[in-house]
């Protein structure tokens, strides 16, 4: 290989080292979401997206060749998409792939016509192509590297450089392109995170120290995330409970139980304290899972003097005394640190009793062999809540994430799978998660046997309890796609949650802290109190024609505000039913629907 | 030709006075309200049922009294001077009623006098039953002719009930599986339907807007595909109800509208359904017409 060819072993290299800096890069691409909302996770998106193909091209043999690397890498990223940026990035690097995959040495001519094969299948894979977004940045690169291929560059090298600072040029045009992009003063996060896998794989290729190691946290983040976020920042919590309580023993521990005990207590949390005599053995523990080492005490002996405090909240009631501080970081953290709790349980896990609801429904969706049927259904939502509301209404299966964690190609499908039913209807809830969604579709489709998968693209959760609720047994398939499409278009929808950081959008000044009311035409209210902003985001969603206000109230609204909220609503439209529900889910105070 | 009798049960939703108008006989249905005895359209009106209904009575239905339905068939027979009865009672699918009529029919007695008629109708759809007897038997059908063919067709029927809540029907008991599973977290009004024998969920929905629109595009579905196209007229279309008229005088000018040119018969639901359905329910029928 000289430096005017790159071979399999070279794009193997690029691509980990491009895969590596994304994942450096993700939280700063959080960052620049538009909508200030505490799930801006372009950059965690599009990192897992990237890693569930690094992790599998890390345990290629060195001397794998460019067809099998290639598909690793397709595949992959295909499997592991999640959020709109990441279905995206996995688009461009299924064309890029097939673009290359049947060279062994690839010059700057099948480079720039691998680009150009790469920016083609993206934009096929979006509906609805938007500029000044990722989109508007591979297009960019794509048509330099065609230009110097054109002009006759063979260096790789220089090829490489100017391709990225083109690419770089655009993604800074990308306020100019979409005026929201300019009001928040951001440019898009998308096009950030591709620009930061070239330049990547360019440090890659220059052979710039990098670790090329892939660890598996990046790949599964919910169930690891505590070691992932060590890293990030000071003001992280890694572990949220603080729990302590005394084993009465029922007999003294010895030597070997003490040390085991001890060192599970390590395994699932820190800050440990475990003093025992030969009656009482007392245990302090900050965990992420009380329940576990609860559980794991319980065999010892009964507990009393228990006591289990969120230091989370604790964090977070400190945080929100302190607005205007400008501390968005440390709030975001928190919220971070929120998600960890989505409960995530690997084969094998001990399943903590605190979570029983949660833990058995899951469990039992899994173990029972379900009655085969005609139609099932698959959706996404935080909040066990929402999700008990979801399975009341007939959905087989919930996958819990949504806000602050979209599930991928491959978690959705996984769903599908377990639903034994030929047709499996998907809501996902969420606009980041419907091209997700859409990519399971097409992947089942390739599959053997007759399953097929129906996307309705449900935005939200209100969307996604009126497209079910308009399901009909009797009904085609067709009859029901086009019944609960037309449904997720009557019922109008607003959330209310907090902003990370000061921006502008539609005019409207936001501070970092504010509660915002959004709605389907974007902001509706922001103040400083949730009632206020709910309140007044209820009434600019209202029209005289709906007759019925669904509220449902979150894990941090306790059922007495919001009960107080709901008179407050009943009052203001006294012709209107107005219907109040637990939902669970975390970052959104309410969510309201109007029909 | 003999002289034929057409008798229901207060179900069909005809009352004692248009019973004699048209020409149909109309046994009252029992109730048993805190321990009272009440005959439907007898002693017990419409606004006196649903207020104790309102006032959580404990309300019980039963079938007419073997002894009951006799009387009325010895005096049909034996005093008005009817050679045969043609007895269409409420659906067997709903209640037992049409079973021990049946079975009091094989007597000697009546044998080859009373025909018994399960054609699984209910409200409205029973009522059309009653007019169809009575044009067969004006046209010179025999009561056994008339029951075979009203039997023939008991399938070419569809009703779409929209419940305000489903506290009566739980309450009652009288709910299939598939309905039971329509009560949720969330508030839904719940659309039945009857085809043939029992009353089973079809559809569910959050405001009466969204199930009046579903009621409707199902039977308008279900005359395109199973009685010869809305624009063949060739069914009977109706509109059922409990408790609040004017709401259903709204969704008969809805249907109206969607399905025009056609005579839309409307009817309180009779005092059995309602009770176990509650107030605020709305209903859309049809039945084909029968040619004979």
């Amino acid at each position: 290989m000289g430096n005017n060819t790159l071979n399999a072993k070279m794009i193997s290299k690029m691509f980990l080292a491009g895969a590596k800096n994304l994942d450096a890069k993700k939280d700063w691409i959080n960052e620049l979401n538009v909508f200030p909302v505490p799930d801006g996770d372009t950059g965690t998106n599009m990192t897992m997206t990237i890693m569930s193909a690094a992790k599998d091209v890390s345990q290629l043999d060195e001397n794998t060749d460019m067809q099998t690397l290639c598909k690793t890498i397709s595949t992959g990223s295909l499997r592991g998409a999640r959020g709109n940026s990441g279905v995206i990035l996995s688009q461009l690097l299924r064309g890029f792939t097939k673009g290359i995959k049947e060279y062994d040495e690839l010059d700057t001519v099948i480079l720039a016509a691998a680009c150009e094969k790469a920016v083609e299948t993206a934009y096929k894979a979006v509906m609805k192509p938007k500029e000044g977004t990722i989109l508007t940045v591979a297009k960019g690169a794509s048509e330099k590297a065609t230009e110097l291929a054109n002009e006759g560059v063979t260096d790789i090298d220089k090829f490489l450089d100017e391709v990225i600072k083109y690419a770089d040029e655009v993604l800074s045009k990308t306020p100019d392109m979409l005026p929201v992009l300019k009001e928040a003063g951001v440019v898009d996060s998308g096009g950030q995170g591709l620009v930061q896998v070239l330049k990547g794989a360019y440090d890659g290729f220059l052979g710039k120290e990098i670790d090329l190691s892939i660890n598996e946290e990046s790949a599964t983040p919910v169930a690891n995330a505590p070691k992932m976020k060590a890293k990030t920042e000071e003001a992280d919590i890694k572990f949220g409970y603080c729990t302590e309580f005394i084993v009465l023993l029922n007999k003294p521990l010895n030597v070997k139980q003490e040390m085991d005990f001890k060192g599970f207590l390590e395994s699932i949390g820190d800050s440990i304290v475990m003093v025992a005599d030969d009656e009482i053995c007392k245990v302090h523990v900050h965990s992420n899972d009380p329940g576990l080492a609860i559980q794991r005490a319980l065999k010892y002996g009964q507990l009393s003097n228990m006591k289990i405090d969120n230091m989370r909240m604790e964090h977070r009631e400190k945080l929100f005394h302190e607005t205007g501080d400008g501390k968005w970081l440390e709030i975001k953290t928190e919220i971070n640190g929120a998600a960890e709790q989505t409960p995530t349980y690997r084969q094998g896990d001990t399943v903590p009793l605190m979570n029983g609801s949660t833990a058995t429904a899951g469990a039992k969706e899994v173990e029972e062999e379900m009655p085969h049927k005609d139609c099932g259904f698959v959706t996404v939502c935080a909040g066990d809540g929402l999700a008990e509301i979801f399975r009341s209404l007939g959905v087989d299966y919930v996958i819990e994430g949504g806000q602050t964690m979209n599930p991928s190609t491959e978690d959705i499908l996984n769903a599908v799978q377990k639903v034994n039913a030929d047709t499996v209807f998907v809501l996902p809830n969420n606009k980041n998660i419907i091209l997700a969604a859409n990519q399971a579709q097409i992947l089942v489709e390739d599959m053997p046997g007759d399953k097929k998968i129906v996307v309705i693209p449900t935005k939200n959760v209100p969307q996604g309890v009126s497209a079910v609720i308009n399901y009909i047994p009797d009904a085609s398939v067709e009859e029901n796609t086009e019944a609960m499409t037309d449904a997720i278009g009557g019922v109008k929808s607003g959330e209310v949650t907090y902003a990370v950081r000061d921006t502008v959008i539609d005019g409207i000044e936001i501070k970092s802290g504010d509660y915002m009311g959004i709605g389907d035409a974007g902001i509706q209210s922001v103040g400083a109190s949730i009632e206020e902003v709910t309140f007044e985001m209820i009434k600019k969603i209202m029209s005289d024609d709906l007759e019925l206000i669904s509220i449902y109230y979150g894990a941090d609204i306790t059922e007495d505000v919001a009960a107080k909220l709901k008179m407050r609503v009943e009052a203001e439209f006294s012709s209107c039913d107005v219907e109040l529900q637990y939902g669970g889910q975390p970052i959104y105070y309410y969510i309201v629907s109007a029909e | 030709m003999s002289k034929i009798a057409v008798l229901t049960d207060s179900n069909s939703g005809i009352t004692q006075a248009e019973g004699t108008e048209l020409g149909i006989y109309v046994v009252p249905m029992p109730f048993t309200i805190d321990g009272n005895d009440y005959f439907e359209d007898i002693n017990l009106t419409q606004d006196k049922f649903y207020e104790l209904l309102g006032n959580d009575a404990d309300v019980m239905t039963s079938q007419p009294s073997p002894d009951s339905l006799m009387k009325i068939w010895d005096k049909l027979l034996n005093e008005d001077g009817y050679d045969e009865i043609v007895y269409i009672p409420m659906s067997s699918g709903l209640s037992g009623s049409c079973s021990s009529a049946y079975g009091l029919s094989l007597e000697d007695q009546y044998e080859d006098k009373v025909f018994v008629v399960d054609n699984q109708r209910i409200s409205v759809t029973q009522r059309q039953s009653c007019i169809d007897a009575l044009e067969m038997a004006n046209a010179g059908m025999s009561a056994s002719q008339i029951r075979d063919k009203l039997v023939e067709v008991k399938f070419e029927s569809s009703i779409y009930i929209m419940l305000d809540t489903l506290y009566y029907l739980k309450k009652g008991g009288r709910i299939t599986p598939a309905a039971a599973a329509l009560g949720t977290l969330l508030r839904l009004k719940p659309v039945l339907t009857i085809q043939g024998e029992k009353l089973d969920a079809f559809a569910k929905a959050r405001t009466s807007n969204q199930g009046k629109t579903i009621m409707i595009n199902a039977i308008k579905k279900d005359i395109e595909e199973r009685f010869g196209g809305v624009d063949a007229h060739d069914v009977h279309l109706e509109i059922a109800y409990t408790f609040d008229k004017e709401t259903a005088e709204a969704f008969k000018k809805e249907v109206a509208e969607a399905l025009p040119g056609y005579d839309i018969h409307m009817d309180p639901l009779s005092l059995s359904v309602a009770c176990h359905i509650g107030p605020g329910a709305l209903a859309v029928a049809c039945s084909r017409k029968v040619h004979f």
